[in-house]
């Protein structure tokens, strides 16, 4: 049987099971680590802007407007000629009609500005925590992305062995220690591709407040890139297995997919990280705890976690 | 006495109470921009030219290697609106980050979405090609990496920086091609920047190229007419057998080889360039001694092959195919007007134009 370009991970690790590339309880283990039914931290993600917040700053412009309107055109054509003897003002004061004006524009001040103020900075706690679910969203894909490669890895391998078993009259003992060195190693890449698949799927939105179960979860994933790496190394052994297109076309895929995490999890540690330091600064503290904003939590490992610096945002 | 509109401290309060509202449609203002996230610096950023798409801190290129690659480079953004940007750079601590941060820098908003960033540090002796998010659907990581591995790395093995860039940009055009042929646009054009998309692999500067045995080269043996000989090369070709010393070749053309890269890229772009070619019937010179198979003047990416008589059999000639022969932007072959070759009694009944590219 031949792999379809469009089969789908669940079909292939069906189809290693059935041709008996894979034991039952592995495609059991593989099964598991493939792309469920779980929501993205972005799509359980609830709308936190303020109601009307395009209303509120259109109606601050419009009452703004209106007042200059109103300050440009109120002295341009008076009734009559003013005697300019008797409204001309002491030194140092005000016209009676222009000191009204300037009221109603500093009491617009005092009222608008401080609502915009707050306005701004909740939106942009809101923007800035949106920014760390679309990072977390990007994360899990790419992590789930690479649990999806892992059947085909195995596959490739495997078959591969099989087929120098079969072509191989005299296997050598270095052969086969090194046989069964890459089919230790797989297992081990199933089990943790087990353990990575488990810890991913199913995280709600709140992990993203938990600092030790991210730490857990990286903790799994990097014993996946650790299993990868492995089978990679191994491989080395095998030139013809590495040489092949289609080892190098999976190669390139895993090691494109290991770079695209890397890349996710910085630039979902940079999210966390300002969206932390805007919500500890002040005044964003306050709007931040009014607005039932939590501290988020960073992926990385529990020695990335001790080595970090401790950064003073106050 | 003229009369006076305004008393002099009410024209300062005016002025103050009109500044204050000028200051305050200011800030509305900003923050509107604020609330929408305008990009200033994508509003001024003006159109580069040529001679800035390649940034050359490791010193691997000459001007001239520069400047040529900075001109095919903005063909392609002209033609497929890739921006494809080069930079070599010593002693990079980590080639895969670097390419992300460089890229951002490089290829800010949605002009990174549709780019790609090639990086060579011939130290560490890696080269990385980036690829934006809106191209990663016509060049996912594994044609990234067949590019370098199998094009780009070929040429950087004899030394040949600037040949492998080309060479790997050639297949950069032919898939940007076919992409836009296919679908119109080359991807979701929207998206921004790059999310790690691409592929690392050891450059192998100045190596030298692998020494190969070739095995069953004598399987490809000249046929008693062009038309045998030319599906042997195929075969051949097919098979990746870059062996110089083929039986199918001129004596010429062998001496020529020697000294040739031939990837395992161009192999396969030559065999997937002829699938669906047509030959016409051989044409032979009056003396029976050379021979052409050409396709019709509508297949405009299925050049000719020439032919020599030598030892009973027919040889290609590539030598003079690759003299007279050229490939123009849109993968068009057509002849080069100066070189006076001796296959041209097979072309006496077709026009060219001005530039030498075949008329229907």
């Amino acid at each position: 049987m031949v792999a379809s370009d469009f089969e789908t991970p669940h079909a292939r690790v069906d189809r290693m099971e059935a041709e008996g590339l894979v034991s039952a309880s592995q495609a059991e283990m593989l099964r598991s680590s493939l792309r469920g039914e779980t929501r993205t931290a972005s799509q359980q993600a609830r709308a936190r802007g303020l109601p009307g917040t395009f209303l509120l700053v259109a109606g601050a412009v419009g009452v703004s407007a209106l007042t200059t309107f109103f300050v440009a055109f109120s002295g341009d054509a008076p009734p009559e000629i003013q005697n300019v003897a008797e409204q001309l003002n002491e030194p140092g004061g005000y016209g009676a009609m222009n000191k009204s004006l300037s009221t109603i524009l500093a009491i617009a001040l005092l009222l608008v500005l401080p609502l915009i103020i707050w306005v701004w900075l909740h939106n942009s706690l809101v923007g800035r925590e949106e920014k760390v679910f679309e990072a977390w969203a990007d994360t899990q894909s790419t992590l789930q992305r690479r649990a999806d490669l892992i059947p085909a890895l195995v596959e490739t391998v495997t078959r591969y062995l099989g087929h120098e078993r079969e072509t191989l009259e005299g296997v050598t003992a270095a052969r086969s220690a090194s046989g069964a060195e890459i089919e230790r190693v797989l297992e081990a890449l199933i089990e943790a591709n087990q353990k990575s698949g488990e810890a991913l799927q199913g995280l709600s939105r709140e992990a993203l407040q938990d600092e030790a179960l991210l730490a857990r979860l990286f903790a799994a994933q990097s014993g996946l890139s650790r299993g990868i790496t492995s089978v990679l190394a191994t491989a080395e052994a095998y030139p013809e297995l590495k040489s092949g297109d289609q080892f190098l076309e999976l190669q390139a895929q895993l090691e494109g997919t290991e770079n695209r995490i890397n890349v996710a999890r910085i630039r979902f540690n940079e999210a966390v990280a300002d969206y932390n330091a805007a919500m500890r600064r002040l005044p964003g503290s306050l709007v931040a705890s009014v607005g039932g904003f939590q501290r988020k939590a960073y992926f990385r490992s529990e020695e990335e976690a001790r080595d970090a610096p401790e950064l003073a945002f106050d | 006495m003229r009369p006076n509109w305004h008393s002099t401290s009410s024209g300062a309060s005016l002025k103050g109470a009109a500044i204050v509202g000028v200051c305050l449609v200011g800030l509305l203002i900003a923050a509107f921009l604020a609330f929408a996230n305008f990009d200033f610096s994508a509003a001024l950023k003006g159109r580069l030219d040529a001679s800035q798409m390649v940034e050359d801190s490791a010193a691997l290129l000459s001007d001239e290697e520069r400047r040529h690659l900075g001109l095919v480079h903005e063909l392609l953004r002209d033609d497929y609106a890739i921006d494809y940007r080069v930079v070599t750079a010593p002693s990079i601590a980590d080639i895969n980050r670097f390419a992300v941060e460089r890229f951002e820098a490089l290829l800010p908003g949605e002009a990174g979405g549709g780019g790609m960033l090639l990086v060579i540090d011939p130290v560490t002796n890696l080269v990385r090609l980036e690829i934006g998010y809106a191209l990663e659907g016509q060049f996912p990581d594994a044609f990234i990496a067949y590019i370098e591995q199998r094009q780009m790395v070929p040429f950087f093995q004899a030394n040949r920086i600037a040949d492998g860039i080309l060479a790997a940009s050639e297949l950069v055009v032919t898939r940007a091609k076919r992409a836009k042929a296919g679908s119109g646009t080359l991807g979701e054009i929207w998206l921004e920047g790059s999310g790690g998309g691409g592929a690392t692999s050891r450059a192998r500067i100045d190596e030298g190229q692998d020494p190969v045995t070739w095995q069953g080269s004598n399987v490809f043996q000249p046929g008693a007419m062009p038309g045998v000989t030319l599906a042997a090369y195929f075969k051949a070709m097919a098979a990746r057998n870059g062996d110089p010393g083929l039986p199918l070749y001129s004596v010429e053309t062998k001496k020529m080889l020697q000294n040739w890269v031939m990837t395992p890229a161009q192999m396969d772009g030559l065999v997937a360039a002829y699938r669906n070619c047509q030959a016409e019937p051989a044409i032979f010179d009056a003396m029976q001694r050379l021979a052409v198979l050409r396709y019709p003047p509508l297949e405009r990416a299925c050049a000719p092959f020439f032919f020599v008589r030598e030892g009973g059999g027919w040889l290609l000639d590539l030598t003079m195919m690759q003299r007279a022969i050229r490939f123009g932007r849109t993968n068009a072959w057509h002849f080069e007007r100066s070189i006076n070759h001796p296959y041209k009694f097979a072309f006496a009944d077709w026009r060219f134009d001005a530039k030498g590219f075949p008329q229907p």
